[in-house]
């Protein structure tokens, strides 16, 4: 079925002509039907009245006919009746019940036996009546009168067909009424309807409704009107502050950035410039070890190596400080890399430059991320250098590298049998120039992972570690599915 | 041949007492009698008699059927027999029936019985042209009846048109 003629999807018009029209033909039908009914018990009563009356004439005159048993008198009488149509029978009896004169129509059958009354009253096609003739008050015979109904039939059907043929001129008239009066209700609520469509479809706040007079429609529609009026006030408001709003995010953006670029200028030309004092320390340094060995005793040896060593380290702090200001300012080119390719490169570099400890290194094939190939590079490698560094102790270093994607996103998971760390410093472990081992234990910057967490921030990923002291360390990786598309 | 009588009475008597309805000549005139009471209007100051008092004058035909009518009703008033030998003792008759042997006699009954403002009725044959108001008539087996309308008038009787239309013959 369909929903056109479903009565939701019914327009309110239709339901009201509907429902106006369905209470109106109830009510014609239901008076309609009841002057019927009572016309047909008017007439049937006035029938009956008739009939009365005229049996009432036909007994006083047939009282002394039968007395004096005068069967011709009695046909004399009631031959009279032949002139009315409707008659069907008339019969007279005497006090015995016999027959003493009787009146038949063409069709008729013979008279009742009153041994077995027969039915009075409108029966069948047929009304019947049975009425004693008395003289004086005794009763000295019996009349029975049977009339044909055609006559009240023709009547009541004629009654009906003008009764529904005026019910039906009422409907129509009632229609045209109906398809006018509806305006008045239905109107106001369409164009109301159609305003509100029409303001959630465009947002145009400006759209009133006409009001009509001050009954709940008229109520409505004014409240309609206030309450979008309010809605495009608020709304003006709402566009203003979030222009304001725009313009100072703005105006802190260009502000932040200004600042961030000279924060990062700043530390890049302090990492440069104290390369620079740095070297010269380094240079002199070497130049005394060799040139003036012979003019130190151990004690000075011992100072010097420990001068040159520290400004190895300190020109390891800068290349660190210069490596994470540039992994935060760098520009960033995005693209598909196969991390697999770049962390074996990386094994292979770890595997020239270091002990000849036993290794196990396993890596997942086919790890594919997408960022800035370079930025990865520099992130893995602290991370895979850590797991080299950390587990320099155990007896065969293992480092195990897997990745796994769940929901576009791409978690890689790399895993050691390194000394690890105790969880409860695992908020220093991105931090900064924060340490959880000596130098004396093991050497670095503090400034590895801290690269690391700015890189997979700018990649909009999280990083995060679980360890136990002596059971090895994992560092997570999480590349969001936003980014690896 | 007695006993073909005997058989063919046993059988009439089986009839009779099998179909009530058939009934005597005066059975029937003797109904007719109480119904012509019915329908006559006595007038003042018969009409004031608290019954209605019915003369069978001369020989009484009727038997015992007769006395049936003693004590019923009619018009609000009980029927009385009686049966004078003279004239003079049917004084106070509304009705007077009189018997077939007094035919010689009639002009002066009639005559006594207007005065006294009376309803005669007889099985006289020709009684309506006498004078008579009712008189009986036989027309085959059927019992009707004659009415002198004149002679009711003198005798001061209204008889109800009903009657009339009954009337083999009226005599106005």
């Amino acid at each position: 079925m369909s929903n056109r003629w479903r009565w939701q999807y019914w327009p309110l018009k239709a339901k009201l002509v509907f429902l106006t029209l369905s209470i109106s033909t109830l009510g014609i039908l239901l008076v309609c039907t009841s002057l019927i009914v009572v016309e047909n018990r008017t007439y049937e009563e006035q029938l009956e009245s008739e009939l009365m009356v005229l049996s009432g004439i036909l007994a006083e005159q047939s009282a002394a006919a039968l007395l004096f048993e005068d069967s011709q008198q009695l046909a004399t009488i009631i031959s009279s009746l032949r002139k009315i149509e409707t008659i069907e029978q008339v019969c007279v009896y005497n006090t015995a019940g016999d027959v003493m004169a009787e009146l038949n129509s063409a069709t008729s059958a013979t008279c009742p036996n009153l041994a077995t009354p027969p039915e009075v009253g409108f029966v069948g096609d047929y009304y019947r009546l049975l009425e004693p003739v008395t003289l004086d008050g005794d009763t000295v015979g019996q009349l029975y009168l049977m009339s044909r109904l055609e006559v009240l039939r023709e009547h009541i059907r004629t009654f009906i067909l003008m009764a529904f043929t005026i019910g039906l001129t009422i409907q129509v008239a009632l229609v045209w009424v109906a398809f006018r009066l509806q305006r008045l209700v239905s109107e106001p609520i369409s164009e109301l309807s159609s305003a509100a469509e029409q303001i959630a479809v465009n947002h145009d706040y400006s759209i009133r409704v006409p009001v009509y007079g001050k009954d709940e429609l008229g109520r409505l529609g004014n409240a309609f009107n206030e309450m979008i009026g309010t809605i495009e006030h608020q709304n003006r408001k709402i566009l203003a502050s979030r222009d304001e709003l725009e313009r100072t995010v703005a105006d802190r953006t260009s502000e932040l950035s200004l600042a961030n670029r000279e924060l990062e200028a700043f530390s890049f030309s302090v990492s440069h410039d104290l390369r620079q004092p740095l070297r010269a320390i380094e240079g002199f340094g070497q130049a005394l070890e060799e040139d003036c060995r012979g003019q130190l005793n151990d004690t000075g040896l011992d100072y010097l190596s420990r001068i040159r060593a520290a400004t190895v380290r300190m020109g390891g702090l800068i290349d660190g400080l210069l490596v994470l200001s540039r992994v935060s300012r760098q520009a960033m080119e995005i693209q598909k890399h196969d991390l697999s390719a770049i962390l074996e490169e990386i094994v292979e570099e770890l595997h020239a430059t270091s002990d000849d400890r036993p290794t196990e290194v396993t890596i997942q094939p086919g790890i594919e991320v997408v960022g800035d190939g370079r930025m990865l590079r520099i992130a893995f490698q602290n991370l895979l250098a850590n797991a080299w560094k950390y587990s320099s102790k155990a007896d065969i270093r293992k480092i195990d590298v897997s990745a796994c994607e769940s929901h576009g996103s791409i978690t890689v998971a790399i895993r050691d049998n390194g000394v690890g760390f105790d969880m409860k410093y695992v908020d220093k472990l991105f931090v900064a120039f924060n340490r959880l081992h000596t130098p004396a234990e093991f050497s670095g910057t503090g400034l590895g992972l801290a690269t690391v967490d700015r890189v997979v921030r700018r990649h909009f990923g999280e990083v995060y570690a679980e360890s136990s002291v002596d059971n090895g360390a994992c560092f997570y990786v999480k590349f969001p599915a936003s980014v690896q598309k | 041949m007695f006993l073909k009588f005997l058989i063919a009475l046993v059988l009439w008597s089986a009839i009779g007492s099998s179909n009530a309805s058939v009934r005597s000549e005066y059975e029937v005139k003797a109904a007719f009698l109480y119904n012509f009471t019915r329908f006559i209007t006595w007038s003042e100051p018969v009409a004031d008699a608290e019954d209605l008092k019915i003369c069978v004058f001369g020989r009484d035909p009727f038997g015992d059927v007769l006395q049936q009518l003693d004590g019923r009703m009619s018009q609000g008033k009980a029927l009385t027999l009686a049966y004078p030998q003279t004239l003079i003792d049917a004084e106070n008759c509304q009705v007077l029936f009189v018997g077939s042997a007094k035919s010689r006699d009639l002009p002066s009954i009639t005559r006594y019985a207007e005065e006294r403002r009376m309803l005669t009725i007889s099985e006289i044959p020709e009684f309506v042209d006498e004078g008579g108001i009712i008189g009986y008539v036989k027309e085959g087996n059927v019992i009707r009846f004659e009415i002198n309308l004149q002679a009711a008038q003198r005798a001061g009787l209204q008889i109800n048109s009903r009657l009339l239309e009954l009337a083999l013959r009226v005599i106005r």
